[in-house]
């Protein structure tokens, strides 16, 4: 891929949603971390946080997850261990890996500030940044690296479309992988020439040349792995894009949850297959600066429903990977799972909020500095504070 | 009248000039536009091929009981499955025998109703005569959205699209908002079938009320029909109305439920019957008494009290100027001009929601003449228009499927009740620019369009609008081929 320097500072953006972002004020910024890569992973549909890391050590956990329970380390399909209280699911067992190099570190017990139970309205609201569904036009993480002095695009989208989090005033480019034949050199050249005179049209195609140059129609991966593996190749380059976003679906477990080839095993096995990879494609050392967030919309009911799976609840579980990420470390204020411990008296009850891990990682990983966080990235945040530690110093 | 109004009407307003089009209709764009509006017409052949509403409905239901005896949810006699089972063959396992969840059954089993439905609606806009017609009709299909994001609704949304949207695109905008709040894809839509008023017979005797295959027993207050109505259908997120109002409203709806069969999901009987016919008023979930909605007081009894909020509802201010508001975005411009959207709700006001007369108070609004590309075609009406310019080439519903959902607008998949966005933002980038021009090569490769030069077609179906620039692009392509691929993704053609 070779990466145009573009000094210009466009906006993606159309005028209405650019507008109706906050102004965009003057700040100090120290340049922030420009070398070091964040990728942020949603992981939509809401995972299971109790499945993904259960708490084994807890003494109600087995009685609470009646049915769904995983069974614990060492015994025939058992978690994989982690701190000796938490354990990780044995579909994952490259993040386990990760946990061993001491890459992973685990936040638990954490939810945003969205306390309903709709996946659209929850997602909209972690994406924009706010406490409201729609609250903002923009998303959080465009408007936290609307500084980065990165010439060109800052960021890339791993998406068909824009998602709300890559929108607002920063310079993005988005791609996704295709099934279509992809045109030849010459059409793209001659494509090229019909945007000469239109500057918005001029840049994202030239994003797009630049992205879908040497990347064919993706690799042989495909799903969840196709798009990890495009994030890869955007990060990698020297003068590519820092910042990268994409999705995996399929954690929606409203049935048969627990069954191997069941929707769960499918989502794990995903997200699995994708780390593995990213990080084989990203290399030894880029993965050393980078950091990847995964998180989701909420957790689900503590206990199983009435069809062997679990409905929408609301804290849940969250990862920080990365070759950056100071990692082995559970960070969880863990409520208990007693029924009088549960939020209202079916979900694992919120101790974190989740803008802490994202204001943490902006500060730590990318040097963006907490006055900028506070005015232009989570408004409304004072009263959460970052999270200490999840990236090595 | 000009080339230039002609290219407008015909790409604007319509689905994308075909050649030949402009020079018909140029002698009188906005007389073409409205004779459209004449009129009951009937439904294009595509779309009236497709099943009826009940077949939809009850389809979901064979699948839900089927669903539900495998997760020992409920019990069903064997004679009874093997009869759904021929009805409508559920697919409740993988390819490795393993148990599919809800949502990965129903698409695999309703995979094929989806697809044949998505090349149908597809087909009638690149066929249509009465473009402008059809994309209102998209566009209030897209209003009232029910998707198939939603399990429960899955097989329904081209059913309703032809019940809702499609039946009353020129008619009352009451009646559509009836036709929608009362149907039985948006009664599973948006949750109201399931809806308890806490002081019904059923409220205050759980145990009396009907237990739902997959979707379990209903109980309690659900407000989400109640709360869409206000927010997206009616007066808009800034209608005036609050929390209080929307509970008051939720349970003012509940009773609204989809009629159920002798079986509660096998709907025997229902055969044949039309949307309206599905609706049930049923007074054992009907909250009681008297209820306050944004001030008033309604004090009616049954469906009636209901009735009565919607009718204030079509008539309030607020639901003019929302309407107005997202009718004006949608065609003139990302940013409405306040004194269009001013035109359009008044129209819509003093006709009462005549949506023959609000559409014309559009098509007479000068400001939608004066931008030949102000808005930036999504996906699906960007191949609607290349298909229509080129003649071709003939894409089946899985392709349609697979390019749409690599486009990021997978036909009735909106995410949520709010719909496709109508902002450039959601759909012009890097992504979507490339994947146009894949999709604009491979179709212009498969369309063996010869006859006409590339320039021609141009002219064709852009009329003025198409540049200089863009002109000499096209006269130097390599090939026809390449140049109708160039034609496709110009920025006259990325935009109407």
């Amino acid at each position: 891929m070779n990466f145009n320097r573009r000094q210009t500072l466009g906006m993606i953006g159309a005028g209405s949603l650019v507008a109706a972002a906050p102004a965009r004020l003057a700040f100090a910024q120290g340049g922030g971390n420009t070398d070091n890569r964040l990728v942020v992973v949603f992981l939509r549909g809401a995972m299971d946080g109790l499945a993904a890391v259960p708490a084994l050590g807890d003494p109600n956990f087995e009685t609470a997850r009646e049915g769904i329970a995983l069974a614990p380390v060492g015994q025939e399909n058992g978690a994989l261990p982690l701190d000796g209280f938490f354990g990780l699911h044995h579909w994952l067992p490259e993040f386990h890996a990760a946990w061993g190099r001491k890459e992973m570190a685990v936040v638990h017990a954490v939810a945003s500030s969205y306390r309903e139970r709709s996946h659209f309205d929850a997602q909209n609201l972690i994406e924009n940044g706010s406490t409201e569904p729609y609250g903002l036009a923009s998303g959080w993480l465009n408007r936290a690296i609307v500084d980065l002095p990165i010439a060109g695009d800052k960021g890339v989208a791993i998406t068909p479309s824009v998602p709300v989090i890559m929108q607002g005033p920063t310079r993005v480019s988005s791609w996704s992988p295709s099934s279509l034949p992809p045109p030849s050199d010459d059409l793209v050249a001659r494509a090229g020439f019909l945007y000469r005179d239109n500057e918005q049209l001029h840049e994202y195609f030239e994003s797009a040349k630049a992205a879908n140059t040497g990347m064919g129609n993706g690799s042989d991966a495909s799903g969840f792995a196709a798009l990890m593996a495009g994030a890869a190749r955007f990060l990698r380059e020297p003068e590519g894009p820092r910042i990268a976003f994409t999705e995996s679906g399929g954690w929606d477990t409203h049935a048969g949850q627990s069954a191997f080839n069941g929707p769960l095993w499918q989502a794990m096995t995903a997200l699995n297959e994708g780390l593995a990879t990213f990080r084989a494609e990203i290399g030894d050392e880029v993965w050393s600066k980078t950091a990847i967030v995964f998180v989701t919309e909420f957790g689900r009911t503590v206990a199983m429903n009435g069809s062997n799976g679990t409905d929408h609840g609301t804290a849940g579980a969250a990862f920080v990977l990365g070759g950056a990420v100071d990692g082995g470390k559970m960070h969880a204020d863990w409520p208990g799972l007693r029924s009088a411990d549960l939020y209202e008296g079916r979900d694992l009850r919120p101790t974190l909020d989740m803008r802490a891990i994202f204001k943490g990682v902006l500060r730590d990983h990318l040097g963006i500095p907490t006055s900028h966080i506070e005015s232009q990235v989570f408004t409304d945040s004072s009263s959460v504070r970052p999270l200490e530690g999840l990236i090595r110093s | 009248m000009s080339m230039m109004t002609a290219a407008i009407a015909a790409n604007r307003f319509g689905l994308g000039a075909k050649p030949g089009d402009l020079a018909s209709i140029k002698s009188d764009p906005q007389g073409w536009l409205l004779a459209q509006l004449d009129g009951a017409q009937a439904d294009p052949a595509p779309i009236a091929a497709l099943p009826s509403t009940a077949d939809d409905f009850q389809a979901f239901g064979r699948w839900a009981i089927q669903y539900a005896a495998q997760s020992a949810d409920r019990n069903v006699p064997p004679f009874v499955l093997n009869r759904l089972r021929r009805q409508v063959p559920a697919v409740l396992k993988d390819k490795n025998g393993a148990q599919l969840g809800a949502e990965e059954s129903v698409y695999a089993t309703f995979k094929d109703r989806y697809r044949t439905a998505v090349r149908a609606r597809f087909d009638a806009a690149v066929q249509s005569e009465t473009p402008f017609r059809e994309r209102l009709v998209h566009f209030w299909s897209n209003h009232f959205v029910v998707s198939s994001k939603k399990i429960s609704a899955f097989p329904m949304p081209p059913s309703y699209e032809r019940d809702v949207a499609r039946s009353h695109v020129t008619g009352r905008f009451l009646d559509m908002l009836m036709a929608s709040s009362k149907h039985p894809a948006m009664l599973h839509y948006l949750d109201n079938s399931y809806s308890v008023g806490p002081n019904s017979r059923w409220g205050k005797n759980p145990s009396e009320a009907p237990t739902l295959p997959v979707i379990g027993r209903m109980e309690g207050l659900n407000e989400n029909l109640a709360r869409e109505i206000l927010e997206l259908h009616t007066v808009g997120v800034n209608g005036g109305y609050s929390q209080t109002d929307v509970r008051n409203f939720a349970k003012v709806i509940t009773g609204w439920m989809v009629k159920r069969g002798r079986s509660v999901f096998a709907n025997r009987g229902l055969r044949g019957q039309s949307a309206a016919e599905l609706f049930e008023f049923n007074p054992n979930a009907h909250e009681p008494g008297p209820q306050t909605v944004m001030g008033k007081v309604y004090a009616q009894d049954g469906v009636e009290q209901g009735e009565a909020v919607l009718l204030d509802l079509s008539r309030h201010p607020k639901t003019a100027e929302f309407i107005a508001t997202k009718l004006v975005r949608y065609f003139i411009g990302d940013d409405p001009p306040p004194a269009a959207v001013k035109r359009v709700a008044d129209a819509f006001l003093a006709s009462d929601g005549d949506l023959k007369a609000t559409a014309t108070a559009l098509v007479r609004s000068p400001e939608a003449w004066e931008e030949p590309l102000a808005k930036v075609k999504q996906p699906e009406e960007y191949l609607i228009s290349g298909v229509r310019a080129l003649g071709g080439p003939d894409i089946s519903g899985e392709e349609l499927e697979q390019v749409l959902s690599q486009m990021g607008q997978p036909t009735y998949m909106q995410p949520g009740p709010d719909g496709w966005h109508d902002v450039a933002a959601e759909w012009i980038g890097p992504d979507p620019i490339w994947k146009r021009l894949e999709w604009a090569n491979d179709a212009s490769i498969e369309t063996a369009q010869t006859e006409l030069a590339p320039t021609r077609l141009g002219e064709l179906v852009l009329g003025p609008v198409l540049s200089e620039p863009t002109k000499r692009v096209l006269e130097g392509s390599a090939s026809p081929a390449q140049g109708f691929a160039l034609l496709l993704v110009s920025p006259e053609f990325l935009r109407r």
